[in-house]
């Protein structure tokens, strides 16, 4: 076993959240997630942006997931605004700046939103961070999802990075070549469809031979040894059951209380 | 006609399906069972797409008409496609798309074809370490292999394709990436397989005709000549294209035949060496052939 | 012999609901997502007014069938939303309608012409858009984050335009520029594919 597990099991040593599988911390986003749409008291809603951001915090805080809260707090800044300024259910003012009113309804509505968002971030940031793409595969085939979705799921995560290399390369291209000349919206699509095309066609023969060799490597053959977990984890099943069962009911009390809206 | 102890094309033509030529006509050819079968030719001359019959690739998953029959030994590509399938090892031109895009290290994309077939953990272990040593990438093992070099990553598009222990082996200019020593190291170890059926298109004709044992001319679709190294490459057509190895340049220049052909230039260090020596116990009225 | 061993579908241009994945369109996929990719970058690059995000998704449809293209959308999303932006997880359900839509307008030529191009377009923004309201609604009380389309719906609500209708306008807007935009350019790209290319997808599936 010396060479084939990954060599970082030995030299680092483990982490608490190595012994919670990856799926368990998937569905724990998810119950996050659906807690806070099903009490959307701000003080509660507060309190759950606490407990993943120190869930986040006590495991590892990437630059990723700073990347993804810089992302949307563009977004929670316009939707503070537009909705404290035309929130449909607006009544109380707050302040007023230049003759335009602030309302308490739309701000508190956008509030708990963006705590929605936090959530929704930092919990997926937990799972990210603390799993590696490998680990994932080996988990997923070990609980029995069929190969073939296993391999179609994480060749996507090793894709995107690769692509992500390829694109800074033409970017950093393009830039070396001066600032693109053209102005109107067809004059610039039509300036990317010289480099797009040539593009697509090589990374559509890519998959072609590479799903020449998946066959001829015996990617199909339904003798393919399992994968053992990488990791051994607490309790996975239990946690599985307990959390689905929690999400179901947190799921069914919304609906409920929207379906009862009508009633 | 078909043997079981032989290599035999027999009337093979394939149309692809978007094309109106044929890219293949009417090949007949053999060669021995475990013999090194070196396939060369110009641009477009068809190597890749014989390559690709040769495997089973056509019909089994490119779709075109394909006339004639191919039996390799017992086997056949084109119509027990999974029985054989077990038996091969194929190496692509191009080394990046022969790996299976999910593999962590070196290590790990070695045995995807162990894991694919069911092999036990320590059995997948032994022969991995096994495969690596043998080409050189025993220092790789840990790594990335999106961080290897063009040569490397050939040499582990390799490796991946030898870890089963194939009866039949097709490479596809496995060398083009490598450098001069590297493609030494791999001719040299090419040579000491043993028990394989190896087909090789390259375009190295010197390392070809040192090791290949029978050599297939391809020219715009046909089979337009084949025979041992020193056969084709003696009545080599200039239409062709085909270079020749310096070995045979080196000769014609100085008019050193083959002792037992005079008609025959040599084509390897070896034939070269005899001619040498040849002429040699010729100057000297001596008879000494035992110096090879 | 045989002329070849693949089964054809005769008749139907592809079987259009077969939920087994073949290796072709396991790997297909991912080429989709990455083109997705690719496009997206282009569009921020260039600063243009549109996502693009989508290409990819068409292509896989038009290449290997609505399951594919569903599946590369879904895929899409899921993977956008565990690495660069959790949010985008729920948009999958747009993705997999628009994979689905594109693939069932192609398969029955309405990916034929320019003119065909320009109704598939419309009726793949109105699915994106009318998928896309309620969860702008639910997670960002209407917004589409583009800032211009945000504008407009600021305007609507402030003039008291009830929100259903201000966030589907937003949508709208954006989602029949991009989506028409996005038609042309995979129908462009689909006619400069090798022949080879589109018989090998088709064939294994």
């Amino acid at each position: 076993m010396e060479i084939r597990n990954n060599s970082i099991q030995k030299i680092a040593r483990l982490h608490w959240y190595n012994f919670v599988d990856p799926v368990t911390k998937l569905l724990l986003a998810l119950f996050l997630t659906m807690l806070s749409f099903d009490f959307t008291n701000l003080y509660f809603e507060a309190g759950l942006v606490l407990c993943s951001l120190v869930l986040l915090l006590l495991s590892r805080l990437t630059s990723a997931t700073i990347n993804a809260v810089s992302f949307c707090l563009f977004l929670i800044v316009t939707m503070i605004l537009i909705q404290g300024l035309f929130y449909s259910k607006n009544v109380h003012p707050l302040f007023s700046v230049m003759g335009i009113t602030f309302y308490l309804e739309g701000l508190l509505y956008a509030l708990t939103m963006s705590a929605r968002i936090l959530i929704i971030i930092f919990a997926i940031g937990f799972f990210m961070n603390t799993t590696t793409i490998s680990e994932n595969a080996k988990y997923l085939e070990s609980i029995g999802m069929p190969y073939k979705q296993v391999y179609l799921l994480m060749s996507v995560c090793y894709i995107l990075p690769q692509i992500q290399q390829n694109m800074k390369k033409i970017q950093f291209a393009e830039r070396a070549r001066g600032i693109n000349p053209q102005k109107t919206v067809t004059q610039k699509i039509r300036s990317i469809l010289p480099i797009l095309i040539p593009l697509i066609i090589k990374t559509f023969d890519q998959s072609i031979n590479r799903s020449i060799t998946l066959q001829l490597r015996g990617f199909n053959s339904p003798e393919r040894t399992l994968a053992t977990p990488k990791y051994c984890y607490f309790k996975a099943k239990f946690s599985h059951y307990c959390l689905s069962f929690a999400t179901i009911l947190l799921i069914g009390w919304k609906l409920w209380q929207i379906i009862s809206r009508f009633l | 006609m078909a043997n079981n102890q032989q290599v035999s094309l027999t009337h093979l033509s394939f149309t692809y399906r978007h094309d109106h030529d044929a890219v293949l006509h009417d090949i007949t050819a053999s060669a021995p069972l475990n013999s090194i079968v070196g396939i060369i030719g110009n641009y477009n001359a068809g190597k890749t797409t014989l390559c690709r019959i040769l495997a089973g690739i056509i019909p089994n998953m490119m779709a075109g008409n394909l006339q004639g029959d191919v039996q390799i030994g017992a086997l056949s590509p084109t119509q027990n496609w999974s029985d054989f399938n077990q038996q091969t090892g194929f190496v692509l031109q191009d080394p990046s798309s022969q790996l299976s895009g999910l593999a962590d290290t070196v290590a790990d994309e070695i045995a995807f074809d162990l894991l694919n077939h069911g092999v036990d953990e320590a059995a997948i272990q032994q022969r991995v370490v096994d495969v690596a040593a043998q080409l050189q990438l025993t220092a790789q093992l840990g790594q990335s292999p999106v961080s290897l070099s063009g040569g490397q990553l050939q040499r582990l598009a390799i490796t991946t394709a030898i870890v089963t222990r194939p009866t039949i082996l097709l490479l596809d200019d496995p060398t083009s990436e490598m450098d001069p020593q590297g493609r030494e190291a791999f001719f040299t170890w090419l040579k000491t397989i043993k028990d394989a059926t190896i087909f090789i298109v390259s375009n190295e004709i010197d390392d070809l005709c040192e090791i290949a044992d029978r050599l297939w001319v391809l020219d715009n679709g046909e089979l337009v000549s084949q025979g041992t190294p020193a056969e084709v490459i003696n009545s080599l057509n200039s239409d062709w294209q085909i270079g020749t190895p310096k070995v045979y340049q080196l000769a014609r220049l100085m008019d050193w035949t083959m002792p037992d052909d005079n008609n025959q230039f040599p084509v390897t260090v070896d034939q070269l060496r005899r001619c040498a020596d040849d002429d040699h116990s010729n100057q000297s009225s001596q008879v000494s052939i035992s110096h090879q | 012999m045989k002329e070849n061993g693949i089964e054809h579908n005769k008749g139907n241009r592809f079987n259009m609901w077969k939920i087994h994945l073949s290796v072709a369109t396991v790997t297909l996929i991912p080429a989709a997502v990455g083109i997705n990719y690719v496009a997206k970058a282009f569009a921020e690059g260039l600063k243009l007014p549109l996502w693009l995000g989508s290409l990819g998704t068409y292509l896989a449809s038009m290449l290997a069938g609505p399951t594919a293209g569903a599946i590369s959308g879904f895929i899409n999303n899921i993977i956008y939303g565990l690495t660069l932006s959790p949010v985008s997880t729920v948009y999958s359900i747009t993705s997999i309608a628009i994979g689905i839509v594109v693939g069932v307008l192609f398969n029955r030529g309405w990916f034929s012409s320019a003119k065909r191009v320009f109704v598939s377009a419309i009726l793949i923004a109105l699915t994106s858009a009318i998928i896309s309201t309620p969860l702008n609604v639910i997670f960002w009380g209407g917004q589409t984050g583009i800032p211009w389309g945000d504008a407009i719906f600021a305007g609507m609500i402030g003039n008291h335009i009830n929100i259903w209708i201000a966030s589907f306008t937003d949508e709208f807007i954006l989602d029949i520029m991009d989506k028409v935009v996005v038609a042309y350019i995979a129908f462009f790209i689909y006619k400069q594919l090798p022949q080879r290319m589109i018989n090998y997808f088709k064939d294994n599936q």
